[in-house]
């Protein structure tokens, strides 16, 4: 009888025949789990969309003259900043974003150094009219995040701060306004 | 009345023999699961409280409480369903795989009452800590994401309560440690040897907490200048998952033991069962890394290598145990003369009898719910579009709530009727309570994925659907859904007072009946047969596994679709 609160029957119970079935099912789940791995594994390399890039660690002092220098510099398009070359800078503060609203072209590569003035923030982007399309990527003090990102579909993405970060953090929105061409 | 729970008879030397499992129970380790499981049904009832005005806020018709005090209601729901109410029951759980099941008096039992009262203690003061929080310490949810502070006092309550968690834990090592030195040697019953690995794994995540909630008070009392956002995420992440991962294990244990003394589950294979608990020692707690994989610092090798648990090792002793447990009730149940057909094994099951409804509940909802969608987030890339929004609270709920919440309700109706030996009060509520929380609760938690996926709805926020203040943008699309989930989070938080009803009725007012045939399958626990289990039909169980696969490959696919749609991020 095979109970489970009892002992073994069998002395040498590692050697007691395993169903066919159950075998079978071992198999599967084996090369499922494998399957799964491999694909994770693979679309780093084949995938767009990987939340993979370098990180610096930096004083919140150093990141914030960063930020703001790079703020004062760039040039304004209705209300937005223009960033003067390929990086844009996002600093969460609370309840606001540092950077935002920004405005960047289509199809081409920015590199997005996220980063905090003071606690941990969540930054999620998404396109105003599909919802379902929205990332979700960890800010934290102390650390300079450089991730590449490239809009493909213009429009407006709404940045809305998902990691709790005070009393506040339900008002902390900011945008990125995708444009196909961006003439200052 | 409270002293009239503790009042079994018992022989000379303390032992009784149970008339349902024909285990032989000593006082020491009947009265320490009892005190256990009665805390930690109190502590389901103040969580249970805080649910209301959570869900009640988050769905922002109602709109219940203010943002100040959302935060600590959240905070307050977190610790005690997902801490309290699930520890004391763990302890407990120990008592049962370790002495109850292998015959033994509970050794050190002063040990065990300090545990208690330390757990006790820390509990009270974690609650007190988030229920008084003041500017400008914030509520600090589950997590308490340093440099965000929270009250000095609830980083001593946790520190507390840890070491409270481990004093609980070592009468179990003693028992097992007796039990290889004086007892008749031999192999562990699969239940106990659950409950060590349950164990095991709990220490790794305890002594993990207590290295994280010590350097997190350290620097709160500012005997340390600064504290790395980084590290404390990676060092709570040890507890925070690995608590859960306890959960986990424990709840496996729970559903072998169950399934074969209510339904009349048998073993099908020890090497197999065996074999899948030792994957998760080895392998589960590596799963914390989920918490971290869209941020920055670690390393995406790290990432990848530790969020698949090593190649999926973990997840292959999931997949293992969800084939082993519904073919140890097909073969047990065939055994018995109770087949019929391909599913009729189950359908003819006792499941009037809410201990086993509750069980089947959690093995079926676990698997299609929680765990498929944990596989699922878990994975590097996917992550970014469920980490931090509803859908990862549908995936908790799915596994907390649906499945270990639903196992150990089914627990505590078994102790009431076994070890307090008290009736079930409202006969008939208690048969259909299951039903009611598993129904209610599962279209709560897929309304929770859907609007996290779909919408973009964060988690842990006042409000953002009807309105994000100071701005014109909403969440507003994803309101039809939150209507539903409002009804049925309700109608959810309705059936597990139900539970709280039935189970206090029952163990205060309820008459003393001795447990049998309401409770023992088909032929009693120990049916005899020539045949050996494994040569029993399992087709039933296989035909449900392929269903279970399909679907998991269906969730897989389409989130990685929903992904492929995404702009580029990264490399």
């Amino acid at each position: 009888m095979g109970s489970p609160i009892k002992p073994p029957d069998e002395e040498n119970w590692w050697d007691v025949p395993v169903n066919r079935r159950e075998s079978i099912w071992l198999g599967l789940s084996a090369i499922f789990s494998v399957g799964i791995f491999g694909w994770m594994s693979a679309w780093t390399r084949i995938g767009d969309q990987n939340p993979i890039g370098e990180t610096y660690e930096i004083s919140t002092e150093e990141f914030q003259e960063k930020v703001e220098g790079y703020m004062d510099e760039a040039e304004r398009l209705d209300g937005a900043i223009v960033p003067p070359g390929d990086d844009v800078y996002v600093a969460g503060i609370r309840f606001q974003w540092r950077g935002l609203p920004v405005v960047v072209e289509t199809g081409k590569t920015y590199r997005f150094h996220l980063g905090s003035y003071d606690v941990q923030h969540g930054f999620s982007i998404r396109p105003e009219d599909v919802l379902s399309q929205h990332t979700n990527l960890a800010v934290l003090p102390g650390y300079e995040w450089v991730i590449e990102m490239e809009f493909d579909e213009p429009g407006t993405y709404h940045v809305i701060c998902n990691e709790f970060c005070g009393v506040g953090h339900s008002s902390m929105h900011g945008r990125i306004e995708v444009r196909e061409e961006v003439n200052v | 009345m409270i002293f009239g729970l503790f009042d079994n008879d018992y022989d000379e030397d303390g032992f009784r023999t149970c008339g349902v499992t024909g285990m032989e129970i000593h006082r020491t380790a009947e009265n320490h699961v009892k005190v256990f499981g009665l805390t930690a049904v109190v502590a389901l009832l103040v969580g249970g409280f805080f649910s209301i005005g959570v869900s009640m806020t988050r769905w922002e018709l109602v709109g219940l409480l203010g943002s100040e005090s959302f935060y600590k209601w959240l905070s307050l729901h977190a610790w005690n369903l997902l801490i309290f109410w699930m520890v004391f029951m763990e302890i407990a759980i120990l008592y049962v795989g370790g002495p109850m099941v292998l015959g033994r008096r509970l050794p050190i039992t002063k040990v065990a009452k300090l545990g208690w009262g330390t757990m006790v203690t820390g509990a009270l003061v974690i609650n007190y800590a988030i229920w008084t929080t003041s500017a400008p310490d914030q509520a600090p949810l589950l997590t308490s994401y340093a440099p965000l502070p929270s009250s000095p006092y609830f980083y001593a309550g946790a520190i507390v309560f840890i070491l409270g968690s481990v004093l609980a834990a070592l009468p179990f090592f003693v028992t097992l440690w007796q039990e290889k030195k004086w007892g008749e040697g031999g192999s562990l019953p699969l239940v106990t040897f659950g409950a060590f690995a349950t164990a095991i794994i709990a220490v790794e995540a305890l002594v993990g907490g207590l290295i994280a909630f010590v350097y997190a008070f350290l620097w709160r009392i500012e005997f340390l200048g600064s504290i790395d956002a980084a590290l404390y995420r990676q060092l709570f992440w040890t507890i925070g998952h690995g608590s859960q991962q306890i959960n986990l294990v424990a709840m496996v244990t729970v559903w072998y033991f169950l399934t074969h003394v209510v339904g009349g589950a048998e073993v099908v294979s020890e090497k197999v069962s065996r074999t899948a608990f030792v994957f998760y020692v080895f392998f589960i707690n590596l799963g914390a890394a989920h918490h971290l994989l869209s941020d920055p610092v670690v390393s995406s090798g790290w990432r990848i290598w530790n969020a698949s648990y090593a190649f999926y090792g973990a997840t292959f002793a999931s997949l293992i145990h969800a084939f082993a447990i519904p073919a140890g009730i097909e073969a047990g149940r065939r055994k018995r003369g109770q087949g019929g057909g391909l599913f009729g094994w189950l359908t003819n099951a006792p499941w009037s009898n809410p201990v086993f409804s509750a069980t089947v509940f959690s093995i079926i909802l676990f698997g299609f719910v929680g765990g498929i969608t944990g596989v699922v987030m878990g994975q590097l890339q996917l992550n970014m579009t469920w980490s931090r929004t509803l859908a990862t609270v549908g995936h908790f709920h799915g596994t907390v709530a649906l499945g270990t919440t639903i196992a150990f309700m089914g627990l505590v109706y078994f102790v009431i009727r076994t070890m307090f030996m008290r009736d079930l009060a409202f006969g008939r509520l208690a048969s259909a309570q299951p039903f009611l929380y598993a129904g209610t609760m599962t279209f709560a938690t897929l309304m929770l994925m859907y609007m996290g996926l779909l919408y973009s709805v964060p988690r842990r926020i006042h409000s953002v659907v009807r309105e994000i203040p100071g701005s014109d943008f909403s969440l507003s699309a994803a309101e039809p859904l939150m209507m539903i989930f409002g009804v049925f989070a309700l109608l959810a938080i309705v059936s597990g007072a139900a539970f709280l009803i039935v189970a206090l009725a029952s163990l205060l007012l309820g008459e003393r009946k001795v447990p049998g045939a309401d409770l023992v399958p088909d032929g009693g626990v120990n049916f005899e047969s020539d045949e050996p289990v494994h040569k029993f039909e399992m087709r039933g169980t296989f035909v449900i596994t392929l269903i279970f696969l399909a679907a998991f490959l269906a969730v897989y696919i389409a989130n990685w679709y929903f992904l492929s749609r995404l702009w580029e991020i990264g490399p």
